[in-house]
């Protein structure tokens, strides 16, 4: 068969940063082709230069054999591909509808733009992911109500409706809980059945072998092989990411450990904790502990973590360190007494995109260097932050860049990595590996595993039941804002944390 | 990663000149337009007087950069009239005596500080729109100035705040470009290399991830707009030490132009982008243009259709670049 797709020698630079160096692609109808690679790699920047956002400083694209002429998102809408960012482009005033018709051209009647056409087709698309939302179809809500795996489902209808050859998903799956992402891959699986080619990135290695056909990995902007998944194993896979290089998690890091916090071995007490959308939550983690909070997604983990972090109202119940309370009542207060948040959501809760690496780096612990807890020290701090960016590998030009021009992953270790400058005694995770590569997940596993040895409590909440097993030693599985059971290490496997959450929803299947 | 011996080149190729640059350049162009339609525009006597213009503006518009980083909206439209009551506070406290000089300027700095905690409290527990909130600032003082005075100013200068602001130092400059030096330094340094400076840029970016890092927000945001008030009641003493002798509006005028000046220096009315070292450039830029404008003898409404016109076109010229970098 001839390829549908066929990019070779495609270059992008940024600055400094040469993002795509002859980087190589090519696929064939009713295929679905992985694109992987570590953060930072050029796969965002790679499906951009299919989709038209981002026009490379040179490399060929040929579509159906013909050379394609992609100047801008038009062109490519024009040749059949459509394109699901890392980034959501949902607006969120606007209804769900509207949403997926925005910038759909539709037909038009008699000179006019048919708007019920467009309606429809929105309708059509959204139809397929009935089954992701259980309480039907939020046709006429605003997008901005739903939650953040629901609006990435919106952004997936919305490339689905206008009607592509390729569609192109990058780390779509970041935000989806479990049940979400099952109706995704049912609906990949149609459309390759019906003959589309899907581009699919994700970090996730089990999502890739149980969808995608081959995959081709990018290292350092450049393709360094494509393989056909049916014949390859994880082990191989990640060697192809990773390269041969020593890997970075070796001794180095574990020097680079901070010493054990002043007053270490903190034992956290929760008595009664009640909020909008958390019921009587009570638990103790030990130190040196890692509590994981397991059962389906947004049954008020999130809220639990922000409530711990003094970020939601506590109407009722409290949180003791070592016997002593917790402020509740501000996130500079529990900061200041020791604890640290990873939040969810690191474009509106974590990061200042338009600020300096190094401004997003310092920001939570600077006051510890600062003089008069004022005076800041250049290189001090350029020296702080240049220990994370080894620590985590966060691939960077210069720390005065903004931290906007990161690749996804890159801006995820930048939000761990402030937090782990502060040397906090009670570490709340909320998805913290959400879009990071492989060798940084592990890297990062380590970090979280020395936290707890060093005596600091760790709360971690995930939407992979992997990550969540590989980590915790205990699991509080969380239904309707209540503890509704606690699993404990030996009980930990993948297969109870998807009965525990399941078998409290009778009436609902995966 | 490609050979470093190939990054230099390209990257002077990719650079593209920022605001400040950007405007710096209107400056010189103005000046140079100046000295051609009127020769000694350009002179060095004329160009130590436009400088000496601008510091005024230039020392009230640090405390203008400070609150339009913080974001949110955030501006300080009482700036103008803050610094007015201060020199008038000043002015009658001094009363031409050099001994109260101090008790003077302390009292005068302290009651600015004291309008701008009003203001700040009201914009950060009472979550009154920062436009508002200043403008009807405006309002108080003006009452707060009637009161104090009876709607005669009194008073005067001490002669060393005259001396200090107009006294010639080196190369026949006045103290007051020395002042507005220090005070500018001390801008930059502020923002760009302490904790308050970081802080604020962050709740200026993203004001829930300032929040949920710890950062006291409204601690910020108060402390930012009791410097705007504290650094507008030092460019009325400056003003007072110039003048000499005061009057009810003595720097009213300064409230849009302050605004001009920070957005001309590049920093976004949005917040968390920006610095003071354009606003530096803004004031000279708004001064010069003005100065031109006097020599051409353009007055009122065309003055306006000007000013508005060279705001217009830098700052589509900033969207422009800004565009183009990224
Ligand atoms: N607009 C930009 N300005 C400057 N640098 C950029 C820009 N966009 C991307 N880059 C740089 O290009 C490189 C590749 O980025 P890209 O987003 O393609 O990585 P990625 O493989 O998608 O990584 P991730 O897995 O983290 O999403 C990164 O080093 C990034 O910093
Ligand atoms: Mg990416």
């Amino acid at each position: 068969m001839s390829p549908l797709l066929e990019m070779t020698g495609v270059r992008k630079r940024y600055g400094g940063v040469q993002a795509l160096d002859g980087a190589a692609l090519t696929a064939v109808r009713g295929e679905v082709h992985a694109l992987l690679g570590p953060n930072g790699s050029g796969k965002s920047t790679l499906d951009k230069t299919l989709a038209g956002t981002v026009v490379p400083d040179s490399g060929e694209i040929r579509i159906d054999g013909a050379a394609a002429r992609i100047g801008g998102p038009r062109d490519a809408h024009a040749l059949g591909v459509a394109a699901v960012y890392q980034q959501l482009s949902i607006v969120g005033d606007l209804t769900v509808t509207q949403n997926v018709v925005l910038g759909l051209e539709p037909a038009r009647r008699w000179g006019f733009l048919d708007h019920r056409a467009a309606r429809a087709r929105a309708a059509a698309a959204l139809d397929r992911f009935a089954a992701a939302f259980p309480g039907g179809l939020p046709l006429d809500r605003p997008a901005g109500s739903l939650g953040p795996g629901e609006q990435q489902i919106v952004e997936v209808a919305k490339a689905l409706a206008r009607g592509p050859r390729i569609l192109v998903l990058d780390e779509a799956t970041a935000s989806l809980h479990k049940e979400q992402v099952a109706v995704l891959f049912d609906v990949v699986r149609e459309l390759r059945a019906s003959g589309v080619l899907v581009v699919f990135t994700s970090h996730r290695l089990d999502e890739v072998f149980a969808l995608c056909d081959r995959a081709t990995v990018l290292r350092n902007g450049r393709t360094v092989g494509t393989v056909e998944l049916a014949a390859t194993d994880e082990a191989e896979l990640v060697r192809l990411m990773v390269g041969d290089a020593p890997r970075r998690s070796g001794a180095p890091a574990a020097a680079a450990r901070p010493s054990p916090s002043a007053g270490a071995a903190a034992t956290l007490e929760v008595r009664g904790l009640t909020t909008e959308r958390l019921r009587d939550v009570g638990f103790t983690v030990r130190a040196g502990e890692v509590l994981g909070l397991g059962g389906l997604q947004g049954q008020g983990q999130s809220e639990l973590l922000l409530a711990l972090f003094g970020a939601a109202r506590v109407t009722a119940g409290e949180a003791l360190l070592d016997g002593r309370p917790l402020p509740l009542t501000s996130p500079a207060g529990a900061a200041r007494a020791g604890v640290a948040l990873v939040p969810g959501d690191r474009g509106r809760q974590g990061m200042f995109a338009a600020r300096p690496i190094q401004e997003n780096l310092s920001l939570a612990s600077m006051h510890r260097r600062a003089r008069l807890r004022l005076a800041l020290g250049a290189a001090a701090e350029r020296r702080a932050a240049r220990s994370m960016v080894e620590r985590l590998g966060i691939k960077i030009g210069s720390l005065a860049d903004p931290v906007s021009t990161l690749s996804g992953g890159n801006q995820q270790k930048v939000v761990i990595g402030k937090w782990l400058l502060d040397r906090p005694r009670v570490v709340l995770l909320d998805d913290p590996t959400k879009g990071v590569d492989v060798a940084a997940k592990e890297e990062i596993y380590a970090i979280v595993r020395g936290l707890a040895d060093d005596g600091v409590v760790v709360i971690l909440n995930s939407s992979d039941n992997r990550e969540l097993t590989e980590l915790s030693d205990r699991v509080l599985v969380l239904f309707e804002g209540a503890v509704a059971e606690e699993l404990s290490a030996a009980a930990i496997t993948e297969k109870r944390l998807v009965a525990g959450a399941l078998r409290l929803t009778p009436g609902e299947s995966p | 990663m490609s050979a470093p011996s190939l990054e230099a080149p390209r990257r002077v190729l990719a650079w593209r000149p920022g605001p400040v640059a950007l405007a710096g350049a209107v400056a010189v162009a103005l000046v140079i337009a100046g000295e051609i339609v009127s020769p000694g525009f350009a002179g060095y006597g004329q160009l130590v007087n436009l400088m000496r213009v601008a510091a005024f503006l230039g020392v009230i518009a640090i405390g203008q950069t400070i609150v339009i980083i913080a974001g949110g909206g955030g501006v300080d439209l009482s700036v103008g009239k803050v610094a007015t009551f201060a020199a008038i506070i000043g002015s009658r406290v001094m009363a031409g005596e050099d001994g109260d000089l101090v008790p003077a300027v302390a009292l005068a700095l302290l009651v600015s500080a004291a309008i701008g905690l009003v203001n700040g409290l009201g914009v950060t527990l009472l979550r009154i729109p920062p436009f508002v909130m200043t403008l009807g600032m405006i309002g108080v003082v003006q009452g707060l100035i009637l009161a104090y005075t009876g709607g005669r100013a009194s008073g005067q200068a001490a002669p060393a705040l005259t001396s200090l602001v107009n006294g010639r130092v080196i190369f026949d400059l006045p103290g007051l470009l020395f002042l507005w030096l220090l005070l500018g330094l001390l801008a930059v340094w502020l923002l760009r290399r302490t904790t308050f400076g970081w802080n604020l840029f962050a709740v200026g970016a993203n004001r829930t991830a300032a929040e949920l890092t710890g950062v006291r927000v409204n601690r910020t945001l108060i402390l930012a707009y009791v410097l705007s008030a504290t650094f507008a009641g030092l460019a009325g003493i400056l003003l007072l030490g110039y003048t000499e002798s005061v009057f009810l509006d003595l720097a009213d005028q300064y409230m849009l132009p302050s605004v001009a000046a920070v957005v001309i220096g590049g920093t976004l009315l949005a917040g968390g982008v920006g610095g003071y070292a354009g606003t530096a450039v803004g004031a000279i830029v708004l001064t010069v243009l003005s100065g031109l404008l006097t020599t051409l003898d353009i007055g009122g409404a065309g003055r306006t259709v000007v000013n508005g016109v060279v705001l217009l076109v830098l700052l589509s010229l900033y969207g422009r670049q800004r565009r183009l970098r990224s």
